[in-house]
């Protein structure tokens, strides 16, 4: 029985294309065994996610016929009816499980070395073996790809470092202040960026948000959703001194802080350090506050070259993660490769009594 | 086994401290990303080799082995290697012992000089087997070693904070705690030295001295008292008066290299610790 992968992702189709084939949770194990029953798989496991729609299985058949019938499930599952090409991709081992390994320790990704997608291929797992439809092939599989992954993970550095600028902002806060949780954070301008920088720094524990922004409702509206407090545009600067994080994203043409604006307020802060994320473009805070004390200032292009060298020091790590995902397959392959030969020598064996006892 | 002495033990000990030297050399190319405790055990070893020099030191003497130069810098170190070893532990806090073996190798290196472990004449010396005279000598050894180590700290602190202003990528990479927590435990360590400091020079003012001699004659005790000040200065300017983290930084580093550069000089000069 040899595993087979069959699916699309965002490196061969649309987003279009994907939503069409993707499966909803709760249709998983209905499709999954509506796929036994038709004698395609033995065992089957289906990944549905906002990047991927794949099927791993477990089967007797030749890995072309699998996939043509796979390919056909798939139509037929989500009434598909125009010609498929090279957006479905069909992987037959070894590369099926390497693609599977590949997968779990997010080397396959969208965003290199994410770990969300782990939780979600074990949520798949859950939900195929939870119905019964895995067995002593894909269970073994599946557990190895995980503990790689997890292996991976800690012995790498394929998952270190940010590659988001919301999620660098919080790694910059979290290097200069000792914890996050008394943080209180000022955003000025409710742009996209900045509530998604917000976000991730409530996420970690900051202590609140206040919005300030020229239009207060959209004002009220953020800090209502951040559980925080909104205030008038022209009113931020009286709140720098009880603020430690301070995400900048107006449309302003000028800066509308500079030196001789922050000095006096650092004053009143008695020089506790002060995060000021600038991610407007043109830029709302004058460079030269970076030299004042205690002040630390990143922009936009700041935050992106550090997720680019990130990302770049990911891109190194590739290799590694190949190189034990290889090591880590390779028992797995002899081991069903002596199953298959010792399956092999039994058939031929019972064909050779079977056929001298039909010729006495 | 007799001709292994106490110096001997010592001697392994610096040979130790240079290893974890060298390993913070690689660590420091490396940026500080990799999580190990390799110059941790390095330092763990060089210290226990460093208390049973000490101890046997001790056991000679039947007193707290503070009685010449080699004897002061050599407990001065093993607070600071202690004291390493305790604020190590702490998350985050690995590689103090990366930035403390440079310090304990070199000033180790210095304890060596034979000149310096002079056993002076009978009755010359100053007498230790008296609890208060132990007293002072290990409070104020231990009061230096905690200012080394808030030096150390404020190192620390000085670099990540350079890093992260100027937007270097190693601030990013490095596995060094928030420098609001180095600043922290800068402060604290201050904190402790100044009460060590400060116990042990009140231990001081109470043994006794030459008849008519005012305590305050003595080179030592002008040199412990501008110390004890110079650190009260720097810890109420940085708590009660807003002095910048980097300046209170720079403090505590200028102050512990003028403690290492005048200690030995002070001592020389002064009638009641070298008679």
């Amino acid at each position: 029985m040899s595993v087979v992968v069959i699916g699309l992702s965002h490196h061969s189709s649309p987003v279009e294309l994907r939503e069409r084939f993707a499966f909803a949770d709760a249709k998983i194990p209905d499709a999954l065994t509506l796929l036994r029953a038709s004698g395609i798989a033995s065992e089957a496991v289906i990944l549905s996610t906002c990047n991927r729609v794949e099927i791993y299985a477990a089967t007797t058949l030749e890995p072309a016929e699998a996939f043509a019938e796979l390919k056909q499930f798939l139509k037929t599952a989500h009434a598909f009816e125009n010609p498929l090409g090279e957006e479905i991709y069909t992987l037959a081992e070894p590369e099926s499980l390497h693609h599977l390994f590949k997968v779990a320790c997010g080397l396959d990704s969208m965003v290199l070395g994410e770990t969300e997608i782990l939780g979600q291929l074990k949520t798949a797992y859950k939900i195929a073996h939870g119905h019964k439809h895995t067995g002593a092939r894909l269970n073994k599989i599946f557990q190895r790809a995980f503990h790689v992954a997890k292996h991976v993970r800690t012995h790498t550095n394929i998952q270190r470092g940010s590659v988001s600028v919301a999620s660098v902002a919080v790694e910059l806060a979290e290097k200069i202040f000792s914890s996050l949780a008394e943080r209180e954070v000022l955003v000025i301008g409710a742009g996209e960026m900045s509530e998604k920088t917000a976000r991730a720094l409530l996420s970690r524990g900051a202590k609140s948000i206040i919005v300030a922004s020229r239009s207060h409702e959209r004002a009220q509206a953020l800090a209502m959703e951040f559980n925080g407090r909104a205030v008038q545009f022209d009113d931020w600067a009286g709140e720098f001194e009880k603020i430690d994080i301070a995400i900048s994203s107006t449309s302003a043409p000028h800066h509308i802080l500079d030196r001789a604006k922050l000095e006096p307020l650092m004053k009143a802060r008695k020089n506790r350090p002060l995060l000021l994320v600038d991610i407007a473009v043109p830029r709302d805070i004058d460079p030269a506050v970076n030299f004042l004390e205690n002040v630390y200032l990143y922009n936009i292009d700041d935050l992106q070259s550090i997720a680019a060298d990130y990302l770049k020091q990911r891109k190194e790590e590739i290799i590694r993660c190949e190189q034990i995902i290889a090591e880590k397959v390779k028992p797995l392959l002899e081991t069903n490769l002596a199953v298959r030969s010792k399956t092999d020598i039994s058939a031929q064996s019972s064909n050779w009594w079977s056929l001298r006892d039909s010729n006495p | 086994m007799n001709w292994f002495t106490d110096r001997h033990f010592f001697l392994l000990a610096v040979a130790f401290y240079g290893l974890a030297t060298v390993y913070s050399v690689f660590l420091w190319r490396k940026g500080f990303r990799r999580d190990d405790h390799v110059n941790y055990f390095l330092i763990l070893a060089g210290v226990a080799l460093h208390t049973l020099a000490m101890f046997k030191r001790g056991l000679t003497l039947h007193s707290c082995p503070v009685n010449n130069l080699y004897e002061a810098t050599t407990f001065l170190l093993w607070a600071l290697g202690l004291a390493c070893l305790v604020y190590s532990l702490l998350p985050r806090f690995q590689f103090l012992c990366a930035f403390t073996a440079p310090l304990l190798f070199t000033v180790g290196v210095f304890a060596l000089m034979p000149s310096l472990d002079v056993h002076p004449l009978p009755g010359a010396k100053p007498d230790f087997s008296n609890w208060l005279r132990s007293l002072h000598a290990a409070t104020i050894l231990q009061s230096y070693g905690a200012f080394g180590l808030a030096a150390v700290a404020a190192g620390m602190f000085l670099m990540q904070q350079h890093d992260l202003k100027f937007h270097k990528l190693r601030a990013m990479l490095s596995l060094m705690p928030s420098i609001q927590r180095l600043e922290l435990i800068t402060f604290r360590l201050v904190a402790v030295g100044f009460v060590l400091l400060t116990i042990g020079l009140a231990a001081g003012s109470q043994l006794p001295r030459k008849e008519g001699a005012p305590y305050f004659s003595d080179a030592k005790v002008v040199w412990s008292a501008l110390l004890w000040l110079i650190y009260l200065e720097s810890l109420v300017a940085h708590q009660f008066f807003g002095r910048t983290s980097r300046r209170f930084a720079v403090g505590v580093i200028v102050a512990f290299v003028f403690l290492l550069l005048t200690f030995w000089v002070t001592n020389l000069y002064s009638g009641l610790h070298h008679p």
